[in-house]
């Protein structure tokens, strides 16, 4: 079924209309699908399935953004959006899929609930970033003020992502946290878009700071995801 | 004097402050060999090491500490003054009071935890802290397709029955949890077991509730505006 990636990679890529996006993420989501019931869980474990999940969660998370009218001004955002996803999409395709049943200690709701959470915190995190590139562009307060729900609500899901880690850590591993570069790293993340929430009430003299913190909160979202696992050693690793 | 002390920590320039503070010393830490898997900071409790470590080691640590307990008092008085003025939102100080209550649980973990390793085959017996005996009445698996352990479970007999200890299900004893990290079935059934006493999960996990029902709340009041 890799064809459904190869074939969603390029829809999201192609995503100059809203409905070739729409489509784009019928397919990441069939993709998603099918790998889920092969495996009998969540496709959430190795680089390929995480990456996939990534851009299906950047699709879905995107498609109320897109069709905002707030968003209808700004010509090239579905096609960021699009292109966002698809990146992540394409970079899924080099790696082998890991298609063995889960290892018994990542064989609970909690762990599928932390990793999906993450990764739907992730995709809202990127799309306000989008929405900071927009407002600087002269995209308007629209677009920062979407940018703005967009962090809260992946902060909100950031959030729970940690607490069901938490739970799923006391029960696993018998401690809610650990010193590794992953719990470092995902608590940088967590404070940076705290500090991003209390700049907001610093009034409009920062709005392009605002958004600017927008760009920069995505790259450390990457680097949460992607530049941990890759540099650093931790129990995250995939 | 004591007004403009005050002023200065319910500033809202301070806590933004330190929330870097508190970032840069995590992502310097984060690439220290103290926060690697072998740096011995979750062999122990938080404090314990700290007095232990060197301080070329820890100082990090120190630091972040440091910026985390000054943004207690920061994000405590801010809810207070906040809370005093009638008309205000109480979601961002029920967020608050989850932060504040989670930075306790971690105190009292740091204080007060206690993390035991153990091997133990199959008959053989440990006791708790607080003396009474746990025998290993059986260790059991499976092996998956692959050749890997698909599940394994250990029956721990004590003084008031028999209970099962498997991955993601510990067993609870007065305060103390048993958890089964690994099994190997030959020569003879072997597991490893760690003992862990977390003083704080509670606490932080009442804190992770206040936190998420100030942010539904919050999510609520941003809705449509």
């Amino acid at each position: 079924m890799k064809w459904l990636l190869i074939t969603s990679a390029l829809l999201y890529v192609a995503s100059i209309r809203r409905p070739i996006f729409v489509a784009a993420l019928g397919c990441s989501l069939a993709y998603l699908a099918s790998r889920g019931m092969g495996l009998g869980r969540l496709p959430l474990i190795g680089p390929q399935d995480t990456l996939a999940f990534f851009s299906g969660a950047l699709g879905l998370m995107g498609l109320p953004f897109i069709y905002s009218r707030q968003t209808a001004g700004v010509r090239w955002f579905c096609w960021g959006c699009g292109a966002l996803a698809g990146l992540f999409a394409a970079l899924a395709l080099p790696f082998p899929t890991i298609n063995m049943p889960l290892p018994p200690i990542l064989d609970t709701y909690w762990f599928e609930l932390h990793v999906a959470l993450a990764f739907f915190a992730y995709a809202l995190f990127g799309i306000a970033a989008l929405l900071g590139v927009a407002f600087l562009q002269g995209g308007g307060k629209p677009a920062l003020d979407l940018q703005y729900r967009a962090a809260l609500v992946g902060y909100s899901f950031f959030s729970l992502s940690m607490v069901a880690g938490g739970i799923w850590g006391y029960y696993a591993w018998g401690t809610y946290w650990l010193w590794t570069a992953k719990e470092l790293w995902t608590s940088i993340l967590w404070i940076f878009y705290s500090l991003y929430l209390h700049l907001r009430l610093k009034g409009q003299a920062w709005e392009r700071g605002f958004a600017w913190l927008g760009i920069v909160g995505f790259l450390v979202t990457l680097f949460t995801y992607l530049g941990v696992s890759m540099l650093m050693r931790s129990s995250h690793s995939f | 004097m004591l007004k403009a002390i005050y002023f200065r920590l319910t500033s809202l320039n301070l806590g933004l402050w330190l929330m870097t503070g508190v970032m840069v010393t995590l992502a310097l830490g984060s690439f220290s060999s103290a926060s690697s898997e072998q740096g011995g900071l979750n062999d122990m409790p938080l404090l314990f090491w700290l007095q232990r470590a060197p301080l070329g080691y820890s100082w990090w640590l120190w630091l972040c500490v440091a910026c985390i307990a000054v943004l207690f008092v920061n994000a405590l008085i801010c809810s207070i003054d906040a809370l005093r003025r009638k008309g205000r939102s109480v979601a961002p100080h029920l967020m608050h009071a989850g932060f504040l209550l989670i930075v306790l649980a971690h105190l009292l973990s740091a204080y007060g935890g206690l993390k035991q390793q153990m091997q133990l085959p199959q008959g053989d017996s440990f006791s708790f802290p607080d003396g009474e005996r746990a025998v290993v009445e059986s260790i059991t698996g499976q092996v998956g397709p692959m050749g890997m352990m698909s599940g394994y479970r250990a029956e721990l007999r004590l003084s008031d029955g028999l209970h099962a200890v498997q991955p993601n299900q510990p067993f609870f004893h007065k305060g103390y949890g048993i958890y089964v990290k690994d099994v190997a079935l030959s020569p003879v059934p072997v597991a490893l077991f760690e003992v862990h006493k977390e003083p704080g999960a509670l606490t932080a996990f009442i804190g992770a509730l206040l936190f998420t029902v100030g942010n539904l709340m919050l999510l609520a009041q941003r809705k449509g505006r």
